[in-house]
């Protein structure tokens, strides 16, 4: 438990970190995880606003494609998809949210959305809206994922109109950008780490990462494993993911949240560096 | 387990080998900030400042008017559009300022033209300011009258009368205008230049841009 307290304040000191714009603090990097240079408080710019500005209507500016990718691929590297898991605030969101997705999971339909038979096919969404949204739209006809992103309204738009109440008007991607955000809500509401799991474009490009990361969590020895294992199936309740950990092997969904490590009653999920 | 160290230790030799050259070797940092973090697209805020086609003597932040500003009032009226790489709002706006002028200009970064308007001069400025002289950059901030620092941003230069001196007076606006449709953006654009050409009709005779 001590060790989910620890997570919880990662993400809450980051999520800190990300806004300290609102003390004057901006720097010229790109977030390593999914959140609004449009916000009012933020230090850094969206990792998916620059690939759009690199390749916006057919241009290619290859430093502003090549920066946050390798921004992102430092943190995939060293820990694979733990940014999403440990330090992004939409993941921080959905910590929150997911406590209510599980208990509405007690209603068939909310269940069955989550269990769907096409459910782990959906997981690719994620890596089409990456590449179909923020990338090809973007620069064959200059449509942009960030002018309808949901995030965008949660962290910049909402935040500016509390700021300033009378100032603004909604813009010709408003109404658009409000009714993907209702439905990003219903789906954080109904689905544990919904977002995560099928949308999200920077999970996309951490998520590959996970194969290759030296940090990822790990099932004890094969011979140790099956013979210890309980069957109870508390580590796969407990994956807000929603990953078979018992047959995982550097799954890409894996946010190295460290539940399924906490709840194993042998101890045969750990961390492991390498 | 050998293959998977190689791969991870060539894998983090070269994101960190490309972040570090990218940052001591080019100027990425910098267009992050000035292009992304500090200056706001307003099709990312997915709202726009409310239009209030105000004049003021008062610069954003109190800054001088720029020279070239000063020196083209002589002439007639200065029309500056600010513009951004990745935009919606900006490309919604080219057309309309294109059939508002009518002038045509292509991927240029920076446009200056001098056209009539309503029998008179007027110094067009369209600038990108991702790549962009450093004198059109810093008059961005002056004109921001909103301080929205959001990107598309019209300001219209024109002379006003004020505590005895003929001294610049601008108005500035912002987005696609918080208007729908083409037509109401040229007509509320061309009601502004209208209002700016009048007073500066009522002004030029006594304007001295040597006195600042």
């Amino acid at each position: 438990m001590k060790f989910q307290i620890k997570r919880l304040l990662s993400q809450i000191l980051i999520f800190f970190s990300a806004n300290l714009g609102a003390l004057g603090f901006k720097t010229g990097f790109c977030y390593p995880f999914f959140y609004c240079n449009s916000c009012p408080a933020a230090t850094s710019a969206c990792p998916l606003r620059a690939i759009e500005n690199s390749v916006y209507r057919g241009s290619f500016k290859w430093r502003l494609l090549l920066f946050p990718i390798v921004i992102l691929g430092f943190f995939g590297v060293t820990s694979g998809r733990a940014v999403c898991g440990w330090a992004c605030p939409i993941g921080l969101l959905q910590r929150g949210t997911g406590k209510i997705a599980r208990k509405l999971k007690k209603y068939p339909l909310i269940k069955k959305i989550g269990n769907h038979k096409i459910e782990p096919y959906l997981r690719y969404v994620k890596y089409v809206t990456l590449i179909g949204l923020v990338i090809l739209t973007t620069a064959l006809i200059g449509f942009m994922f960030t002018d309808i992103c949901p995030v965008g309204i949660l962290t910049g738009t909402i935040p500016t109109l509390i700021l300033y109440p009378s100032k603004f008007v909604p813009n010709p991607f408003f109404w658009i950008a409000f009714v993907i955000f209702i439905l990003f809500l219903i789906l954080i509401f109904t689905v544990e780490r919904g977002w995560c799991r099928y949308f999200c474009p920077v999970g996309a490009i951490l998520a590959p990462f996970n194969k290759i990361s030296f940090l990822h969590v790990s099932l004890a020895p094969r011979e140790i494993f099956e013979k210890e294992c309980l069957h109870c199936n508390a580590c796969l309740n407990a994956c807000p993911m929603g990953i078979d950990v018992i047959n995982m092997n550097r799954d890409p969904e894996c946010i190295l949240c460290g539940k399924c490590i906490n709840v194993c009653p042998k101890n045969l999920i750990k961390f492991e560096r390498g | 387990m050998n293959k998977m160290i190689v791969l991870q230790i060539s894998a983090l030799i070269i994101v960190s080998g490309s972040l570090g050259g990218l940052l001591v070797f080019t100027d990425v940092y910098q267009e992050v900030h000035s292009g992304i973090v500090s200056v706001l697209c307003l099709s990312c805020l997915k709202l726009e400042p409310k239009t209030k086609t105000d004049f003021t003597f008062e610069t954003a932040y109190g800054e001088p008017h720029p020279d070239f500003v000063l020196d083209n009032l002589t002439k007639g009226v200065v029309f500056l559009h600010y513009s951004e790489d990745a935009c919606p709002g900006c490309d919604i706006m080219y057309p309309v300022i294109q059939n508002l002028f009518n002038i045509t200009f292509g991927k240029e970064d920076m446009v200056y033209k001098v056209f009539s308007f309503e029998d008179l001069d007027v110094a067009y400025f369209y600038t990108n300011i991702d790549h962009t002289s450093e004198e059109m950059e810093n008059s961005f901030p002056i004109y921001d009258k909103d301080h929205i620092s959001g990107l598309p941003m019209f300001a219209i230069i024109t002379l006003g009368y004020n505590k005895d001196i003929i001294r610049p007076y601008y108005t500035t606006v912002y987005g696609t205008l918080g208007l729908d449709s083409d037509k109401d953006r040229i007509s509320l654009l061309t009601e502004l230049m209208q209002e700016s050409i009048d007073i500066y009709n009522q002004n030029r005779e006594g304007y001295n841009p040597d006195q600042r």
